[in-house]
């Protein structure tokens, strides 16, 4: 490295700036006090202790935090916690019914054996629920296209296809 | 029981070992061709599915304790340095800091698998850990690491391996006389006389290809979770071996090994680089010995990516001899290895040399160069993807050099015997895989017109087929061991202390254990990843766990269904080998009379539990076991961008029985994926004037996504290998990467009509080939 | 990333209000968060106040075909927006194909079409810890270093390429900016014109004034008949920045083109139009000869660096396709 990188002090905050932060999360209202540059990610994780999404880079490389805000999916690594203020945000946890029953999508990831470490798998999971709702019977161009957000190191990808068709109902 | 001590030989990664063996009681007989099976062999989803699709699966990152301390690292920015001060008075002051561990007042963690300090006073490499800082919040940690000052005194650095071997390079580690792994090398591999061999070939070939350094990025960093309570020391560790957590902790904190307690229940991915427990393991170990808190340390993905491990880049000369019908005549393989700075080992990138072919005279030379790089860690198969790559392209453009069918000139060459230990194979199926995967491609076509020239941008698209070959261990070993428990309800629980690292470990292993003990899948739970109440495994690699640890089980269940027998037999009045169980009931093996359920004897003991103790026992002598494959690939270039599709991808494999072909499947598609991304995008950048890596992030360090997946065809041998252990069944973990580059760089090569001259093929590469 | 003050803005002319709050150096605005998150988080960035353009979502978040022809994208209207429009696919079918293969589904959700324009550059030293030209160091570190995804084209000092797939579609198109500044004032600015290379007074690849906004995009009618194509190039099947890219859109008169418009993306730190080949192109017939010899003329001038020669043929090959498949002359 070249001339070391500046070390010049960073002007250390002394209060970092907080704000309420109201948001409905797998349908129950929450109210966070939370630092204005928390993202989302830290939020759901370290505020409400809903760990499902994932920390795998936390510069939108990989998908692992994908929640759906309003269905849409988006990265809650690169979303800050302050502007998702009233917003309805559905993670992995909320996917399931609270009676336990899996959602299809979840079915389907389960008997194509679309997971193996199964660390990307909550992303996985709801880009495919956001598609489907969008789309219900996506081609398997489309069904690959939305998936292509989310990268599994594993390689299910095979299996994450062929579990996108049955829900799409192709013939397998 | 009287105990028995064995010796045997154990392959882990190209390297054997003694080993020795405490038996107690036997092993069943092995799962023969014949044996019946019901549970065993059918495609059976994923016993913790479950957990894994709804969040319930607690990995090493989502544990959170209370009051636990969150840490980040200050790391070198240079190539080499030492450190001669550290300032973090201001970082502790600041909110939510907690402390800030270095070398000036940490300086005595050692790390026992290094034999060095952790926070060593040398920085051999830029991402060397410098400072660690413990925090309420991960943004104060952020804050805190930004607000640390150190002063460093800048060393000479060399950061490529060639450069590294001169006498006059500079000293990676300046206490080391040369920048060499370590004395003996470079280490030469010698049979017969290749000089020789190359004079009589009437055709020769040389070759230099070069593989990259490619990271793990398994999907969840390193990292760990520790908690110390004054009496043990808990760690959750993101670790495909807990035992060598247990074992390493312990040492480097001073404790008993009865003192610390790793567990692991689910991790993101390893792929060989999680071995041990890292020094982010001893860090948070060391930590929360030290507060009294709770510490996670897991690494960000820049940090994994310098310092956690990476694929080791080679660069390999390669001299083929043949005379004019194929008959080789001389191999010859000449390996650099870029090890880092911090290595211990040289992967295994020669042993497909010394033993895929025929041939007399074999001479292979590994040149390992420590540079001020990052340590290399196993990845799947280390150096036996890169040296088949390596070797399988040489041969191709000796099969060209000759005019001579590629796979005509592989079987003209086969090798019956293990050539270096001059004995048989327990079982080769090479020629078959072969002759499948050919037939499956098609491969008598590949050179037809309509085939190679597709229509298209402006007729600038070219396909090419070509294929490469794969050997590996994979029959595992001991010690591994394993308990069945049958509860009062004729229920079981088998404990083991392996570790599920994706593979379907929970999986197999429970339905290994209902086959022997009759009783449906639901009915078998399967502990795994804790240290304290688990039994004895090994690591989680290498293709070993399923070959290791499902014998153990097998064995444990088999002792306690017979024990369950005998006493149903005191019960019911009738010798224990007249009854069997069957779907959790009790039959009469005469008549077939049914007899109730076996809970419903077990629940008359008073809540006594029958538990049984099974193991791995010895590997066959006398014999070497082997998986042998091949893999065959299409693929499309386009010649004007250069760059490449994969196609379609053959794969034939033999690893013996197919436990469940499901998550087989997937352990065959993951390994293929992880070597079409190494052959065609995965390589790290180093700018050689800082040493610095450019690309230590997912953004530029691209792997596949689900569009770059082509097309996979599987074919299922599923044979019992009966010489590999009572399941008959071999790893399948590593397989199935080792030939992918290999044949998708003779496809590339085939397409463009020229040889190819490295990995990864890149746009770039491919456009520079074609000037 | 440092820590800062977060306002919401419900129109563009509130924003412009709160940015001049903030001070001229110490506020920015703030949309998807795409890349300025990212660039916070590694302290390349950090603005002491946020102002949260989202809210404006109302006002801002449109896409309206106009009775003559011509498109107007509201500021926040997301790439997934674009994306999706059927009547986008239908009249403007480049604008799809520039942004289905930007980023990835999540992003294209979150992305907003202006923040999309003043994405900075991912060269590896500006976002690693190299205190390299563009960031107010001294030095290029690229110039002489690992270089192989940078530029082949311009003179600034700096030899990043731009990275977004809309902008070289947005001024093959001549398409228009409205901008909106203090007082309530506006003004429009082609595209083209709002980039310009870095510079050692403006060390950034585009030009805004402090406390302005971007508050919409305007696509002109174009003539009849006119048809584009883009060509992304990338080193995987998805989620990667184009290698090289190009946005081609013609004109054509009973066969003979009348207008032309060619703009390279991946090659400089700005969209780089090549007017040279639309001289070329207009009034000839375009057959797969004169694609070649307008690919060969765009690439004239090239001056690549150590490690990124590749770009001239790559571009070359792109260039050819590109304006067959605008003059639909596609296999
Ligand atoms: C992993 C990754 C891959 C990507 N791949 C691609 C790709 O392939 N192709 C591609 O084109 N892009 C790609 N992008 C870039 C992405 O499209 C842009 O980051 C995004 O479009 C920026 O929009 P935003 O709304 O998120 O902007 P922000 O991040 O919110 O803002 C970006 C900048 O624009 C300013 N700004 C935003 N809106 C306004 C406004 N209305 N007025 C004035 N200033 C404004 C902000 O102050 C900031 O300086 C990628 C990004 C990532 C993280
Ligand atoms: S190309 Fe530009 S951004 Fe990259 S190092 Fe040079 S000046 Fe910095
Ligand atoms: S953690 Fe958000 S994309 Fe990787
Ligand atoms: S299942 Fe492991 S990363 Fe996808």
């Amino acid at each position: 490295m070249p001339n070391a990188p500046s070390q010049s002090p960073d002007a250390a905050p002394t209060a970092a700036p907080h704000r309420t932060v109201h948001l409905t999360v797998n349908g129950i209202a929450h109210e966070i006090e939370v630092e204005t540059r928390r993202t989302l990610l830290d939020a759901l994780r370290a505020d409400l202790h809903l760990t499902g999404a994932k920390p795998g880079c936390g510069m939108g490389d990989c998908g692992a935090c994908t929640v759906l805000i309003e269905g849409e999916a988006v990265y809650s690594c690169l979303t800050l916690a302050v502007a998702c203020e009233g917003r309805a945000i559905t993670t992995i946890e909320g996917l399931s019914s609270s009676d336990g029953e899996l959602d299809p999508v979840q079915s389907a990831f389960i008997a194509h054996d679309a997971l193996q470490c199964g660390f990307c798998t909550p992303g996985q999971v709801l880009a495919m629920k956001a598609l489907l709702a969008r789309n219900p019977h996506p081609s398997d161009d489309e069904i690959a296209r939305a998936m292509s957000g989310n990268l599994c190191r594993c390689g299910a990808y095979p299996k994450i296809l062929a579990a996108g068709r049955a829900l799409a109902g192709h013939p397998s | 029981m009287p105990v028995r001590i064995i010796t045997t030989h154990l392959e882990f990664e190209g390297r054997v070992s003694e080993q020795r063996v405490v038996m107690e009681g036997d092993e069943p007989p092995v799962w023969g061709e014949d044996a019946e099976l019901r549970i065993v062999g059918k495609p059976t989803p994923r016993v913790d599915g479950r957990e894994r699709v709804t969040g319930g699966a607690t990995y090493t990152y989502d544990i959170q304790l209370p009051g636990q301390l969150t840490a980040a690292a200050l790391r070198s920015p240079h190539a080499h340095a030492r450190v001669t001060r550290v300032d973090a008075s201001r970082a502790e002051a600041m909110p939510g800091v907690r402390a800030v561990l270095h070398r000036f007042n940490a300086g005595d963690l050692i790390d026992p698998n290094r034999d060095r300090s952790v926070f060593a006073e040398e920085l051999p490499y830029a991402g060397a850990i410098v400072a660690l800082v413990l925090a309420d919040t991960r943004e104060q940690a952020a804050d805190a690491c930004a607000a640390v000052m150190v002063e460093y005194e800048t060393l000479p650095f060399v950061v490529d391996p060639e450069a590294a071997l001169q006498p006059e390079a500079p000293r990676v580690l300046s206490d080391r006389p040369h920048n060499k792994l370590n004395d003996e090398y470079p280490q030469t591999y010698q049979r017969g006389d290749v000089d020789a061999g190359i004079r009589e070939a009437e055709v020769t070939v040389e070759a230099r290809f070069e593989t990259p350094a490619a990271m793990h990025n398994s999907m969840e960093t390193h990292g760990a979770t520790a908690q110390w309570d004054g009496r043990t020391l808990t760690i959750y560790s993101s670790t495909q071996d807990i035992f060598g957590v247990r074992r390493a902790v312990a040492k480097a904190l001073g404790l008993h090994q009865n003192q610390v307690r790793a567990i692991k229940q689910y991790m993101g991915g390893g792929f060989g680089s999680k071995f041990g427990p890292h020094e982010s393991g001893l860090l948070a170990a060391y930590a929360a010995h030290r507060l009294g808190r709770p510490v996670q340390y897991m690494l960000s993905r820049e940090d994994e990516n310098v310092a956690a491990g990476h694929r080791s880049a080679t660069i390999q000369h390669f001299r083929l001899g043949a005379q004019r019908d194929g008959t080789l005549t001389a191999i010859e393989q000449r390996t650099v290895g870029n090890l880092g700075a911090l290595a211990g080992w040289f992967p295994a990138t020669a042993m497909a040399t010394k033993e895929l072919y025929q041939c007399a005279n074999v001479r292979t030379i590994d040149e390992g160069a420590r540079t001020n790089l990052g340590p290399f860690a196993a990845f799947r198969a280390p150096g036996v993807v890169e040296g088949i790559a390596a070797m399988e392209t040489a041969v191709d453009q000796l099969a060209a050099a000759l005019g001579m069918d590629p796979l005509e000139l592989r079987l003209k060459n086969y090798a019956e015997r293990h050539q270096d230990m001059q004995r048989p194979y327990a079982r080769k199926l090479l020629r078959e895989a072969y002759e499948i995967g050919a037939e499956r491609i098609g491969w008598a076509t590949r050179d037809a017109e309509a085939r190679r020239y597709p229509k298209g941008r402006d007729g600038t698209l070219r396909r090419g087929v070509g294929m490469a070959s794969q050997l590996w261990g994979g029959d595992g070993g001991p010690p591994a061991q394993a308990q069945a428990k049958l509860l009062p309800d004729g229920t079981a629980v088998i404990i083991t202390g392996t570790q599920d690292i994706g593979t379907g470990t929970r999986t197999v292993l429970a339905q290994i254990a209902a086959e022997e003990l009759g009783l449906p899948l639901e009915a078998v739970r399967v502990e795994l990843g804790d240290t304290e109440f688990g039994l004895y495994s090994p690591p989680s690699g290498g293709s070993m766990t399923l070959a290791s640890m499902g014998p153990a089980v097998r064995m444990a269940a088999a002792e306690a269904r017979k024990d369950a027998l005998e006493i149903v037999g005191h019960l019911v009045e009738a010798p224990a080998d007249a009854l069997d169980i069957r779907d959790g009931g009790i039959v009469n093996r005469e008549t077939g009379r049914e007899m109730g359920t076996l809970g419903s004897y077990l629940e008359q003991l008073d809540g006594h539990e029958v538990t049984a103790k099974g193991m791995r026992g010895p590997n066959a002598e006398n014999v070497t076991v082997r998986t042998f494959g091949a893999q065959f690939a299409e693929v499309e270039v386009d010649l004007g961008t250069g760059q490449v599709r994969v196609r379609r991808i053959v794969a034939v494999h033999d690893c013996g029985r197919i436990v469940n072909p499901l998550t087989f499947s997937s352990q065959i598609e993951g390994g293929i994926i992880q070597g079409l991304g190494f052959a065609l995008m995965e390589q790290r950048v180093v700018d050689q004037r800082f040493g610095t890596v450019m690309n230590a992030n997912l953004e530029q360090f691209h792997i596949p996504t689900i569009r770059d997946v082509p097309e996979i065809d599987i074919v299922l041998l599923d044979r019992p290998n009966t010489y590999a252990n009572t399941l008959g069944a071999l790893g399948a973990g590593e397989p199935p990467i080792i030939p992918t580059p290999g044949a998708i760089a003779n496809a590339v090569a085939h397409a463009i009509g020229r040889p190819v001259s490295g990995l990864p093929l890149t746009p770039d590469r491919i456009l520079d080939l074609l000037k | 990333m440092q820590p800062f003050d977060h306002v919401s803005a419900t129109s563009a002319a509130a924003a412009v209000e709160l940015l001049q709050q903030g001070g001229p150096s110490g506020a920015r605005v703030i949309a998807g968060g795409t890349d300025l998150i990212s660039l916070m988080r590694d302290r390349i960035q950090s603005p002491r106040l946020l102002v949260n353009i989202l809210p404006a979502a109302a006002a801002l978040r449109y896409l309206r075909f106009e009775a003559d022809g011509a498109l107007r994208v509201g500021a926040l209207a997301t790439l997934a927006d674009i994306e999706r429009d059927p009547h986008i696919a239908a009249r403007l079918p480049i604008l799809t194909q520039a942004v289905r293969d930007a980023a990835t589904p999540q992003l294209r959700a979150m992305a907003t079409a202006a923040g999309n324009l003043m994405q900075r550059p991912r060269c590896w030293y500006y976002r690693g810890e190299f205190p390299c030209w563009l960031k107010g160091g001294d030095e290029c570190f690229a110039r002489d270093g690992e270089n192989k995804y940078h530029a082949i084209f311009g003179a600034s000092p700096c030899v990043a390429v731009h990275p977004s797939d809309l902008a070289p579609v947005l001024v093959a198109l001549d398409a228009e900016l409205t901008i909106a500044g203090p007082g309530g004032s506006a003004r429009t600015l082609p595209v083209e014109r709002f980039f310009a290379p870095p510079t050692d007074d403006e060390r950034i690849e585009y030009r805004l004034q402090p406390g302005e906004v971007v508050s919409e995009i305007r696509v002109p009618a174009q003539p009849a008949g006119a048809r584009g194509a883009y060509v992304k190039v990338m080193d995987r099947q998805a989620w990667a920045f184009a290698l090289v890219s190009v946005a081609a859109q013609l004109s054509e008169r009973d066969g003979v083109v009348e207008r032309a418009r060619l703009a390279l993306g991946g090659v400089a730190n700005v969209p780089w139009r090549v007017a040279a080949v639309e001289d070329l192109l207009t009034g000839q017939r375009l057959t797969p000869a004169l694609a070649a010899q307008a690919a060969e003329r765009a690439l004239e001038n090239a001056h690549p660096l150590t490690h990124n020669g590749y770009k001239v043929p790559m571009a070359r090959a792109a260039i050819r396709r590109a304006l067959l498949a605008a003059a639909g002359q596609e296999e």
